[in-house]
This record gives C-alpha cells, structure tokens and sequence, in this order.
C-alpha cells in the first residue's frame, strides 16, 4: 500500500506560463510497511474525526444563515458572484472606455458595449453597457479579462424578476466620456453636462426580447 | 376482555417493581397458551405494539438525529423550518412519501419490484425483535440468538439484490451486484467477531451472553481479543449497513441511487426506515455482546460506586449505549471519504478477515488458559 507523507508537501513558486504563481508540491505515495500503514491509517482517520467532532460541539463554525428572517443582518461574502457592476473612481467617473475586451470574453455573448465616437475630442463614448443576466454563467470572465479592472462582482443578489426580459440589464446609468475625461473636469455642473441619462431596461429590444407591457422603457416592435 | 386488562395492569405493576424474571415475550405467550389464550394474545398484541411502535419512532427519531447532527458536523444548521428546530420535518417527508405517487418502471418485474422492499423491512424486523433491550422485556429469546441476528441480517442483502434486479435499471443492479459483493464478505469478518464472544460467554442466546457480563463487558475482560473483536465488527457492520465509508451500492454520485433508484412513495420509505433500523440493530447487537447490553458498569471491589451504577435503570443503559454506538456509525459516515470497491475489497479479504481468524485464535488460547480477567459462568 501506499501513503502520501504529509509532512512532505510543501508550497512553491513555479513559473507558468511565464508568470510566478504559487503552487502546492505534493509527493507521490510512498511505499511503507504494513504496520506503518495501518498505523498512518488509524492516525488520520482519528484527525478527521477529531476535527468533525471539534465542529459539532462547535455552534460558532455554522456558516448557514437564516434568510429572510436575518435579511437585516445578513452577512454575505466578498468572493460572491451575484450582480455584475460598473466601478467608478472617487470623483464618481466611470472606468470603463468601452474597449469590447469583455464582450469578447464572455463565452456566452452576454455582454454588448454600445458606444459612439464623440467628434470633438476623437474618444470613444459608451451608450450603454448591457448584460444580459439570463444567460450569463456567472463565470468571472469578463471581469478578469478587463485590462482596467472597470467591472466587477457585488453582493447584491436578490435579483428575481417575473419575467426573464427584465434581466438584461443597462448597467451604466449615464451615457457619456469615461473617467480620463470626467474628472480632469473639477465643476461638478460642467460634468453633468457631459453626461445622459440612462434607463435600465431601455435596451434595444433585439437583447431584451419583445417589448413589455407595463414597462415604459421597453420599445414598441 | 377483563383478562387482557388485569393482565396489562399485573404487568406494569411488575415492571415498575422491577420483579419479572428475563423472560422474553414470545415464551411467556407459549407458556400461558394452552389455559389462558386471551393472556396469550395479550402478549403477543403487546409485543407487536411495542414493535411498531419502535419502528416508527426510532426510524423518526434516527433520521431526524442524522439530519441534525449531519448538518452540525458540516457547519451547517440541519432542518430548522417545520416545527421548533425542524422537529416535525421527519413527520412531514413521512406524509409526502404516503401520498407520493408509487412508480413501477414498465419493465420492471412488478412481483420482485413489490417484493424487495417488504423482504427488507422483513429482515429488519425480525432482528429487531430479538435485541435484549431490557430484563423483562425481549420480544423473542431463542437458544441460537447469534446465530439468528447474522441469518436474518442476510435476508436484507436478499431484498436489496431483488430490488436491484427487478427494477431493469443498470445502475440499479449495478448497486445491488455490490451490495451483494460487500455484504457477503463483510459478514465473514462480523460473524468471526460475533463468535470471540460466543466463546468467552459460552452461549449463543443473547439473554445469557448479556447476564454473562455481569462482573465486567467483555470487551475488558477478554484482554486485547475483545477490543479487536469489538472494532473488525464495527468496521464490518458499517459495511453491511451500505453506510459511508462503505456506501458504494448507493453511490449518488456515480450510481443515482444505486439499488434503489427505481423506487419511489411507500417502497422507497420501507427502504429507507429498513436503512436506519438497520442501524440501530446493530449498534444493539454490538453493545448487547461487547459492552454488556442493559448491564450496568461494574467495578469490581467498588461497592458504593457499583450500586450507584445499579440504580440506573437497565432500559437506560441499554438507550445510552446503542445511543453511542449510533452516533459513533454517524460520526464515521460524516467524516470519512467513501472507498473505492477494491479497497473495499483488499480492506476485507486482505485485513480484516486474516485479523480477525488471528483474533479468533487468540482468544481460543486465552480461554483454554484461563487467562482472563474473571471466570466464565458455567
Ligand atoms: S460572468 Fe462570464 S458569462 Fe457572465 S457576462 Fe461575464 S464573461 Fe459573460
Ligand atoms: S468593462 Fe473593461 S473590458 Fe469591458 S469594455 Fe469596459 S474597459 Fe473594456
């Protein structure tokens, strides 16, 4: 029989890919004798139980929570994948300039960047950052794919709709020059009149399906 | 029917003076047959109370123990909706399995396919009914007790190949096949660890190997062979029991359900409720032959501290110890990982099965010897 010597594995870097990345050295199964192996056997049987039982008699370890009733106290996690968002610098300017990496990324085609080209100052202006969350996997592409770490996950995940066309979303809520331009601009008014507002389900309906009835922003078609 | 009342009330008045002779149900019933019939009933109705009534609420009381202690060993919450802390939730899936549709694959074979689950439940009961749970009360107390408890456990294994065959399924038959593999090497190591009791208590009826402890369990007295003896059966009645880490014939992840994939409503219940009174049978039967069944622990010499011991009622200290003995199955099924089949395999034909006849011998010797810690009874 064989067993892996646990005090054997040991951490490293490794260079991959031509990047340093932090990896875990396992030793293949060593050949021991009967009586070490039925020893080593029993031994980590016994931590594993140790460890369960330390988690039984422990009420604090329980990680479930009791949603809804806690829903005022709820505590979520920083790795939690829920609703994709904009990230906006201090002065409120938005990161993102419309590049496209992410729509590229994105194995489902959940990602459409509009934008326009603003002929006065030659840069690229977004219209609307739509993500359709109906068939998004939640994959973290897009997000690690971002050169300018402009979009990210949040918590917020009451998310539920009665209709799957209220899940493409426009995430940006004012059309108009990323964050280079806003906030070299120190008035706050003259910002504001870079910008438009934007609706969140006013989408092209081609993404957001046939128009809903009772939803204004929705098109007719 | 004044006899059966008189005879209701002459019984518990024995039983809370604590008077009546380890006499099991079923021969009380046989001795008063042939002049008081109704008494017999009587008996016979009580014992059969008593066993439904032991089905059904250890069969609750264990499947709301697992889910809970379950969740708690993985840092989760176990149910908590129906009822304060879930209490009722037991009640609930029970009633939404009797109202569950009841399928039977169309190419099943419809006679096996009812007959698995019922030859399941069978075999459990029949255990049951022969655990020592307390003096004055054991259904039935036949001479060969050991020798029944590993007989009967095997017409479990016959259900579960039945229901594994007849559902026309491969992953069915695929758990039963190993179902039937494990089950058929495991009770070789059981039944070798059974028999190191057999002869240190000399006997093979359970009522006499439990009153055989009285100085001391046998799992002290018998030197090493009865700890060894007391963990090969451990191990190999997890095994037989299908519980983790020896859960292959279930498998979900690679077998859905294993045998009982095909089942559904009442016949997957009797399945199930056979899993858990499985358990708890032989959680019994392991506490019954190693750590001396309803007696109390006995230290030699310390009288004070013995009849401190001897006031706890026997039906207690035979709940505290199966009650340990299930937790430590639950324990087990909560930590460890499951085994691949042919670890399953080596594990018994390779180590358990030559310990276990190392054991056997062990204790052969030790008895001829004398060298134990008190006599055997005669
Ligand atoms: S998480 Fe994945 S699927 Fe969702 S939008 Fe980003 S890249 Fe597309
Ligand atoms: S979110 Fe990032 S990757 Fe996507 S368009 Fe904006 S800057 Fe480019």
């Amino acid at each position: 029989m064989g067993l892996v010597n646990l005090r054997k594995i040991r951490r490293a870097k490794q260079e991959i890919g031509g990047r340093e990345v932090a990896v875990v050295i396992s030793p293949r199964p060593e050949q021991t004798r009967l009586g070490t192996t039925v020893w080593q056997t029993f031994k980590s049987l016994l931590t594993g139980m140790k460890i369960t039982i330390s988690y039984l008699f422990r009420p604090s370890t329980v990680v479930t929570q009791q949603y809804p009733e806690n829903r005022e106290t709820l505590q979520m996690f920083d790795r939690y994948r829920a609703q994709l968002k904009l990230v906006y610098d201090e002065a409120g300017g938005r990161l993102c300039n419309c590049c496209q990496i992410c729509e590229n990324a994105c194995p489902n085609q959940s990602i459409k960047i509009e934008w326009t080209k603003n002929p006065d100052t030659k840069k690229k202006e977004l219209e609307r950052w739509i993500w359709r969350m109906d068939s998004c996997t939640f994959c973290n592409a897009c997000v690690q794919a971002c050169p300018s770490n402009s979009i990210t996950f949040g918590n917020e995940f009451e998310s539920a709709v009665y209709d799957r066309r209220l899940l493409v979303y426009t995430l940006n809520d004012k059309a108009g020059p990323d964050a280079k331009v806003w906030s070299a601009i120190e008035d706050p008014a003259e910002r504001e009149k870079l910008m438009r507002k934007m609706d969140r389900y006013s989408g092209p309906i081609p993404l957001s399906g046939t128009s809903l009835p009772g939803n204004p922003s929705g098109k007719e078609g | 029917m004044t006899a059966f009342s008189s005879f209701l009330f002459n019984y518990l008045n024995g039983v809370t003076a604590n008077v009546y002779e380890p006499v099991s149900v079923a021969t009380r019933a046989a001795e008063v047959w042939a002049h008081e019939p109704w008494l017999a009933i009587g008996w016979l109705a009580l014992g059969m109370a008593v066993m439904l009534g032991f089905l059904v609420v250890i069969g609750m009381g264990l499947i709301y123990g697992e889910r809970k202690i379950a969740g708690h060993f993985q840092c989760r919450l176990g149910p908590m909706r129906v009822g304060w802390h879930g209490l009722l939730q037991v009640i609930a899936d029970t009633l939404k399995l009797l109202v569950k549709e009841d399928v039977v694959p169309a190419k099943a074979d419809k006679v096996l396919h009812v007959l698995a689950p019922v030859l399941a439940i069978m075999a459990t009961l029949l255990a049951l009914a022969i655990v020592p749970a307390t003096p004055w009360f054991q259904l039935i107390d036949v001479n060969i007790g050991v020798i029944y408890v590993t007989a009967v456990g095997s017409i479990g294994v016959l259900g579960v190949l039945i229901g594994g065959w007849s559902s026309n399924n491969k992953w069915s038959l695929l758990g039963a096949m190993r179902a039937g593999a494990q089950i058929i090497s495991y009770e070789v190591s059981a039944t070798l660890a059974l028999l190191i009791i057999v002869l240190f208590a000399g006997s093979l009826q359970l009522s006499t190997i439990v009153e055989s402890q009285a100085d001391g369990w046998w799992i002290w007295r018998s030197h090493l062979a009865g700890i060894v003896a007391f963990f090969t059966f451990l191990i190999a009645s997890t095994a037989e029991l299908n519980r983790t880490p020896f859960d292959l014939p279930e498998g979900e992840s690679e077998l859905t359900a294993g045998f009982h994939t095909e089942y559904s409503g009442m016949r997957f219940a009797f399945f199930f409720l056979a899993e858990f009174i499985n358990m708890f049978v032989a959680s019994a039967i392991a506490a019954t032959l190693f750590l001396g069944g309803w007696m109390p622990f006995q230290i030699a010499g310390l009288d004070g501290f013995n009849a401190v011991m001897q006031a706890i009622p026997p039906g207690v200290w035979f709940a505290v110890k199966t009650g340990g003995l299930i937790f430590l199955l639950m324990w087990f099924r909560w930590t460890f990982p499951r085994l691949r089949i042919d670890q399953l395999m080596g594990l018994e034909w390779k180590f358990l099965l030559p310990v276990g006849f190392v054991n056997l011998l062990f204790a052969a010797v030790l008895i001829l010897m004398g060298w134990y810690f008190a006599p055997i009874p005669a």
